[in-house]
């Protein structure tokens, strides 16, 4: 009894946040999740590239520039290097091909024609890149549809499984979800009046399209082209699975080297050597949108 | 403008139908070399429908557009040589404003200088040279209406067509706007069809005014002719405002409305009518006026400045009468019992029940 408050307590008022505070405080999670679980892998991987690897898996914790200097001499891995973005930039251009007209046309279609068409879209990226990959094996195969549909025709059949073309194929098809959504999202300032106004003037629907759709889809392009390549250097089940063993890409040569060969020094300096492509594929993109704009 | 206008823009039989539904049954239509023609009525009465099929923009299912007397309801939109001004504007937003208005010239193979000169003429023409490098995103809409407006007329079309220009603009850029479009018009004698919902906008720019409903026609004629004698009461109703008062035409031929007999110029047979008189063509307490009499009591008044509205019941029946405002008017209060006048003329009788 004897301590009791001669004035009741004012509550105190409610903190007031400053901008930078907020901003903070708002960052604090995604910051916290990305350095443990994106910022320290990559670190690691960085260290581990310049250790030694010991037979049977082991890494000695030395500093030492072998697995760099063995990787740029070596010239299988510098062919390596080179296939893999060439390829994965002819991958990406074949899919921009096929993606473009399938995302301009559903750009102008309405209503429940376009759902429906969306969700046919969307629906290849519902099922495992694993399934469809034995899919295509199943189409591809020497014995299956196509090469036999190619011989009734009595054309020479190519072999189109278990090599570069098998390969080809497949990531194409896997990719073009990916490229007709980026091109979609790229294509709002696309307006059907501008089309009109075009051809009002009197430009030929090729000149219409060169002049006006195309240069005002190109930031939709630019933006496809990115996610396609990044995910077709990075893909590594389809080239797998359908390269038979004979198709030497970066993500491949990875995998062999972390799981089988159980090198993890040079699998990290591969890896580490994936995202240096990746950074110049970044910085050609918005090396394209600030031209653009 | 010649002495006897040639033909240049006809429309014969034009038809739309999307499956059993007739948006547009046939239309016919002749607009004269250098004139500014209106196609004015309610949204989805088939107007911008009509300017879009003769762009080429949109294809009829029946009917023939004819050009200076040439068949070009077969040709494709590039060769139509139309100036087509959109609502939106429609720029090219990576072009820059000489660009943009060049585009047309462009296309038509004109090499670039000449094409930038003569873009930088039209852009002179409505008084946006300064602004010649700005990208469409960076201008004002009435800046961009203008480079809309520059860009359909540097090649000079055949037909200028303009859907709904002004609809964007806030008021007063409309009322300079309108000006602008009109007197470019008549300096390049260039045949126009305007597409528009606003009554002011169609009599005031055009030569000839289309009032159209549910894809027909309702009447083809002068801004005066429309106003002063519209051909049916939905003409009346759409452009101009009306009292609306209903009566009946009796055997002998007499007309009457709310208790009154009343004096038209024109006749109709015997049965229900629709009887439509303008507010401002009533006179109050005006003893000159002796074709209809009808007296009443002022049920409110609303002071608008230059003008004052009357709300007079006279019978069952509430007229609006519009009256300039006047210093020496006594003032009249709620209550007060007036006489309304007004002419034979101005007496537009309609068959009941026609809309």
């Amino acid at each position: 009894m004897s301590a009791v408050p001669t004035t009741t307590p004012v509550p105190a008022a409610p903190r007031q946040w400053r901008d930078g505070e907020l901003a903070v405080l708002l960052l604090l999670p995604i910051a916290l999740i990305n350095a443990i679980g994106f910022i320290l892998p990559v670190l690691n991987l960085a260290r581990y590239s310049f250790n030694k690897s010991r037979v049977g898996g082991g890494i000695e914790a030395v500093f030492t520039w072998e697995n760099w200097a063995g990787l740029l001499s070596d010239p299988f891995y510098l062919e390596l290097v080179f296939n893999s973005v060439w390829i994965s930039l002819a991958i990406t251009l074949t899919t921009l091909v096929v993606s473009y007209p399938i995302a301009l046309y559903l750009h102008r279609a309405s209503g429940a024609w376009r759902t429906f068409l969306t969700v046919l879209v969307i629906s290849p990226l519902l099922t495992s890149a694993v399934v469809r990959t034995y899919g295509w094996i199943a189409i591809l195969v020497d014995d299956g549809p196509v090469v036999g549909a190619i011989k009734a025709l009595g054309l020479p059949a190519p072999s189109l499984m278990f090599n570069i073309k098998g390969v080809f194929i497949g990531l194409t098809e896997i990719l073009m979800p990916y490229m007709i959504l980026a091109l979609m999202a790229g294509f709002g300032r696309l307006d059907p009046r501008v089309e009109e106004a075009a051809r009002t003037l009197g430009a030929t629907p090729s000149r219409t399209f060169m002049k006006v759709i195309l240069p005002l889809t190109l930031p939709g392009i630019a933006l496809g082209c990115l996610l396609c390549f990044v995910l077709a250097v990075s893909s590594f089940i389809t080239p797998k699975l359908m390269g038979g063993g004979r198709v030497f890409l970066l993500a491949t040569e990875i995998y062999d080297q972390a799981i089988v060969t159980l090198n993890w020094p040079l699998a990290s300096t591969l890896s580490i050597l994936v995202l240096i492509v990746f950074g110049a594929a970044l910085w050609a993109y918005s090396a394209v949108l600030r031209r653009l704009d | 403008m010649t002495s006897a206008p040639e033909e240049h823009l006809r429309l014969e039989g034009i038809g739309v139908s999307f499956g059993a539904v007739n948006v547009i049954p046939a239309l016919d239509l002749s607009v004269r070399k250098g004139e500014m023609v209106a196609f004015l009525g309610p949204s989805g009465c088939g107007k911008t429908t009509t300017l879009r099929i003769i762009a080429g923009l949109n294809k009829p299912s029946r009917g023939r557009i004819m050009v200076g007397g040439r068949d070009i309801t077969r040709l494709p939109i590039h060769d139509r040589d139309m100036g087509m001004v959109f609502q939106s504007y429609a720029l090219f937003p990576h072009m820059n404003v000489t660009r943009n208005v060049a585009f047309g010239l462009q296309m038509r193979n004109i090499p670039s200088r000449d094409a930038e000169s003569r873009a930088a003429q039209a852009l002179d023409m409505v008084q946006l040279g300064h602004l010649a490098h700005r990208k469409p995103k960076e201008l004002s809409g009435g800046q961009q209406q203008r480079v809309a407006l520059a860009r359909a007329l540097v090649i000079e079309p055949s037909i200028l067509l303009l859907d709904e220009p002004l609809s964007n603009l806030d008021a007063k850029l409309r009322d300079e706007m309108r000006v602008q479009i009109r007197a470019l018009q008549q300096q390049s004698g260039i045949t126009a069809v305007f597409v528009t919902h606003d009554q002011v906008e169609a009599l005031s720019m055009c030569d000839r005014v289309v009032v159209m409903r549910g894809g027909r026609v309702e009447q083809f004629g002068t801004p005066t002719e429309v106003y002063e004698r519209p051909a049916t009461a939905f003409v009346a109703n759409f452009v101009g405002r009306t009292n609306r008062l209903k009566g009946a035409i009796t055997a002998e031929g007499t007309l009457t409305a709310a208790g009154h007999q009343l004096r038209s110029a024109t006749t109709l047979p015997p049965g229900a009518v629709e009887i439509l008189v303008r507010p401002h063509r009533i006179r109050i307490d005006d003893a000159a006026e002796t074709a209809n009499r009808v007296k009443g009591a002022v049920s409110g008044i609303t002071f608008i400045g230059d003008l004052v509205q009357y709300a007079v019941r006279v019978g069952d029946a509430e007229v609006v009468v519009e009256e300039a405002t006047r210093r020496d008017r006594s003032a009249l209060a709620v209550g007060d019992t007036v006489t309304l006048g007004w002419s034979a003329e101005d007496t537009l009788v309609y068959p009941a029940g026609e809309q």
